[in-house]
């Protein structure tokens, strides 16, 4: 789609929906139309950037430590002869933080099939396993190594939370992996992980959107990845500059919230001293 | 390809976007399927997905076994554990009084008798690691290595103290005097001048003293300096300030990766 369709797209679904709009929009719940209008604008701030960046516009990607360490890991543990240890959280495929792990494991697959190092994904659900081995395979076969790939490498433990940390300690203490990654959702059983693979040196990377767990890991492993820098860990490794524009897009999103806060600041204050009768929190409550 | 690519792509489409845009919608059947039907098919899948984890489960064990990899004798237990559980599940419920179904939960079957006597047990026990695991992690946490692990350790400290009847009863004077001593390694680290550190400490001591006479040295007073309202005031604002601004990154990555899987430009997912 060049930028001529993209513009004439967009403002024909603008146009589309002002016309419903205005014709009394039957089905649509108006209370939440500042929600709908919100998502519009951020979709629409993700798309241009990304659009921007796959015309080839340069876009600058800080360097974000916690991702650069994954090759080193698992360089690593190939130079040791130790596998590599990677948990894809506790939880299903319905969680994106599951989702992104996932997708951080393939590009980890990638690397272990390259340099020839054995991989070990215990998982937790049933799902996350299929998912898993999916990623593995594809990776496996695009890095020319499908001889390398064996479903075992991605395994079921159990869904029971500390049965699963219990399992995965286990394999820690005896395999000794040399590079432990842990990318998705945690609960308790963060600290437990982590502090047992610090026991046995391994280089550790975590990256979880859990916020409760966030001061576990960066107190544990060697490099986190926090909230949204491990949702950025697809773009930064794949160096795909759609992806690349989407992060962009995500930092100019940033600038439009904070520009809200503070307007928001200041109409509050209007309001509460009686300035103005308009109330920006009703205004933004979604209801 | 077809079946690889376009339809899994497809799917994530229509569904991601029927549940973003589902919600703006006053349209019961919208509604129905947004909030019990897709989540319920989901259910269904993860329920049939079990079998899927438990035969690997068994097949990986298996193997350890037969072919006396190190450690195999752990994989018998898993093994019994495995047995165990599916007999007690399905073919002996040791009550006959209770019915199938509910003997999952009923008190004086096999299976709750393993739930209460033996899994619950293991759990707590791995539970109750954690509480080592933070000591160890908090040694690490708190060494003073720089100023970040400084500030750390005192907003720590702070908290800690602030929070048990202990700190209701340090007064804030103590407190004021404690931070002159800290002032005055602080001045002496930058100057490295025993003159200038001992007029900042002999000035610090002397003000808080005659401050601490002309107020009567109340307890609480001033109340910045007592620690049941800083520890207050740190958990409420600074924490708050913080946890915020990496939920509203948290927050903004998980709609920008959604948005990206709805529109296709994200597909790692089926491994492009």
């Amino acid at each position: 789609m060049n930028d001529r369709d993209f513009i004439i797209g967009a403002g024909g679904i603008s146009i589309s929906f002002l016309i419903y709009w205005f014709i009394g929009h039957p089905y649509f719940i108006t209370e939440r139309i500042v929600m709908f209008a919100a998502i519009m604008l951020f979709s629409g701030t993700l798309l241009f950037f990304i659009r921007k960046a796959r015309r080839g516009e340069e876009i600058f990607l800080r360097d974000i430590p916690g991702l650069k360490a994954v090759e080193e890991a698992v360089g690593r543990s190939t130079e040791m002869g130790k596998p590599v240890l990677f948990v894809p959280g506790i939880q299903d495929m319905d969680q994106v933080e599951t989702v992104a792990g996932v997708i951080v494991l393939g590009h980890v697959s990638k690397m272990t099939a390259r340099y020839e190092t054995t991989l070990n994904v215990p998982v937790s659900r049933a799902i996350v396993m299929k998912a898993a081995q999916e990623a593995c395979k594809e990776s496996y076969l695009m890095e020319g190594r499908p001889d390398m790939f064996h479903d075992d490498m991605v395994h079921y433990l159990t869904d029971e939370q500390f049965a699963f940390a219990a399992g995965v300690n286990g394999i820690m203490v005896r395999e000794k992996p040399a590079a432990c990654l842990y990318m998705g959702k945690f609960y308790a059983e963060s600290l437990i992980l982590a502090e047992t693979g610090n026991s046995i040196g391994a280089i550790q990377i975590a990256g979880t959107a859990s916020q409760a767990q966030i001061p576990f890991f960066v107190t544990a492993c060697d490099y986190t990845l926090i909230g949204e820098e491990f949702f950025a860990a697809s773009a930064y490794l794949s160096q795909k500059p759609e992806l690349i524009g989407g992060i962009k897009g995500q930092d100019m999103i940033k600038l439009i919230v904070i520009a809200v806060l503070l307007i928001g600041v200041v109409l509050r204050f209007f309001h509460d001293s009686g300035v103005i009768d308009f109330s920006i929190i009703n205004f933004l409550t979604v209801k | 390809m077809l079946w690889k690519r376009q339809i899994p792509i497809l799917i994530v489409a229509v569904i991601g976007s029927l549940t973003l845009f589902g919600w703006f919608v006053d349209e019961p059947n919208i509604k129905s399927f947004v909030d019990d039907d897709a989540t319920q098919w989901y259910d269904i899948l993860a329920s049939f997905a079990i079998f899927l984890g438990g035969f690997n489960l068994l097949k990986m064990q298996l193997q350890k076994v037969f072919r006396k990899q190190s450690g195999w004798q752990y994989s018998l237990f898993a093994i019994g554990g495995f047995i165990l559980a599916i007999i007690a599940g399905f073919f002996y419920k040791g009550n006959p009084d209770v019915a199938w179904g509910i003997h999952v939960t009923a008190k004086g079957t096999l299976f709750k008798w393993i739930f209460t006597y033996m899994f619950a047990p293991m759990q707590a026990t791995m539970f109750a690691l954690l509480a080592f695991f933070v000591a160890s992690a908090s040694y690490r946490a708190f060494r003073i290595r720089n100023f970040e692990a400084t500030l750390l350790l005192v907003a720590g400290i702070i908290i800690m103290l602030g929070r048990v009847p202990l700190g209701s009863f340090i007064s804030s004077w103590f407190i004021l005097y404690l931070l002159i001593l800290i002032g005055g390694i602080a001045v002496n680290s930058i100057f490295k001048n025993k003159q200038y550190t001992a007029i900042f400490v002999i000035a610090g001591i002397v003000l808080v003293t005659i401050g601490g006479i002309s107020m009567g040295w109340p307890i609480d007073q001033p109340g910045v300096f007592y620690l049941p309202y800083l520890q207050e005031w740190i958990y409420k604002y600074p924490n708050v300030a913080g946890a915020r601004s990496i939920m509203m990154g948290i927050g903004l990555g998980i709609f920008a990766t959604s948005i990206r899987y709805i529109l296709g430009i994200e597909k790692s997912y089926i491994g492009e």
